[in-house]
């Protein structure tokens, strides 16, 4: 089962996009639900991203990408 | 060992000195005491007792970063890692640091950056005006380093920079926030400008920051009693609302 790790709509308010400042965990890691596995920046604001469930992690937006709120950044194979 | 401030406590102490490295740390366990419940805001004021130049970890990434890290420290610079966001930014003895840490409900108006920068900013430009200095704004600084739109202003010129980082808060749909000011009270803004220009040629960045976009608060206050007036700042930020209005 795939679960993938959005950036929260709820995770700042306004339409700003972020930017992916760092992955704290490598591609093909195992991790757990609740893991920090992100960071995204918004106006010098660094927002932690977590892992919502356990599994190996799949990363689709590498650092530096830009990003909105809701969009896809890795997934989670159990 | 740290002792922040708590709501709970009517004294307010005053500057704390320690390392940079210290003083990072600290800063980084008032998230997480709020976070763990143990306090729903947290307060920090710190002097740092040595010199470093402090940046996201995100810049370890650029291909200059190696060379650039040895040629300051070489040059007395040695380079840290903080946890909020933005550019390289001096921390030295003539730096005085606030970090405030508070719990927030998602949805509500409090969990917004723009809150979270004037959280800080008003109550740091109301304390200013106490002071005898009414000009003190939040805004950006055109050629200063690590510039932002929620700088703390005299005049146009960044005295107080500032940055984030937000944490969910486990079991919940609270955000803890940390945040963050840098406020130059001694020494010529042009020797930490020349800091970070030499950070900026190392790693082959033509970009180039002008001290004349900076201002130290002795440039305006140059007899201030600093020890005795940060309760003061740290009072107005204790108790400024925490919600707000909509």
């Amino acid at each position: 089962m795939s679960t993938a790790i959005t950036v929260p709509e709820d995770l700042w308010e306004g339409d700003n996009e972020g930017v992916i400042t760092a992955w704290l965990v490598e591609e093909g890691s195992q991790v757990n639900q609740g893991d920090l596995v992100a960071e995204v920046m918004v106006e010098k604001a660094q927002y932690e991203i977590e892992a919502p469930a356990a599994g190996t992690l799949t990363i689709t937006k590498q650092e530096d990408e830009v990003v909105a709120k809701g969009t896809t950044i890795a997934s989670l194979d159990a | 060992m740290n002792v922040p401030l708590t709501t709970t406590e009517t004294t307010f102490p005053s500057l704390r000195r320690m390392s940079v490295e210290e003083g990072l740390r600290a800063e980084q366990s008032l998230l997480e005491e709020v976070c763990e419940g143990e306090s729903d805001k947290r307060i920090l004021a710190w002097q740092p007792s040595d010199r470093a130049l402090v940046m996201p970890r995100r810049h370890a990434r650029l291909a200059g970063f190696p060379d650039a890290r040895e040629r300051l420290e070489e040059a007395g610079w040695p380079i840290q890692f903080r946890g909020s966001g933005g550019t390289p930014v001096p921390q030295s003895p003539g730096v005085v640091n606030l970090a405030l840490a508070v719990r927030c409900r998602v949805g509500s108006s409090a969990a917004h950056l723009e809150w979270g920068y004037h959280r800080l900013g008003d109550p740091w430009c109301g304390w200013l005006a106490e002071l005898g200095v009414a000009s003190a704004d939040l805004g950006p600084a055109p050629g200063a380093y690590c510039d932002g739109r929620f700088n703390v202003r005299i005049g146009g010129r960044k005295l107080v920079g500032t940055a984030q980082r937000w944490r969910r808060v486990q079991g919940c749909r609270d955000m803890a926030l940390l945040v963050h000011g840098a406020m130059q009270v001694e020494g010529n803004p042009a020797e930490l400008v020349a800091v970070v220009n030499d950070f900026q040629a190392a790693i082959d960045d033509p970009q180039r920051f002008q001290a004349a976009s900076h201002i130290a608060l002795c440039d305006v206050l140059p007899d201030l009693d600093l020890e005795g007036t940060i309760p003061g700042l740290l009072k107005r930020l204790m108790t400024s609302k925490d919600v707000a209005p909509a």
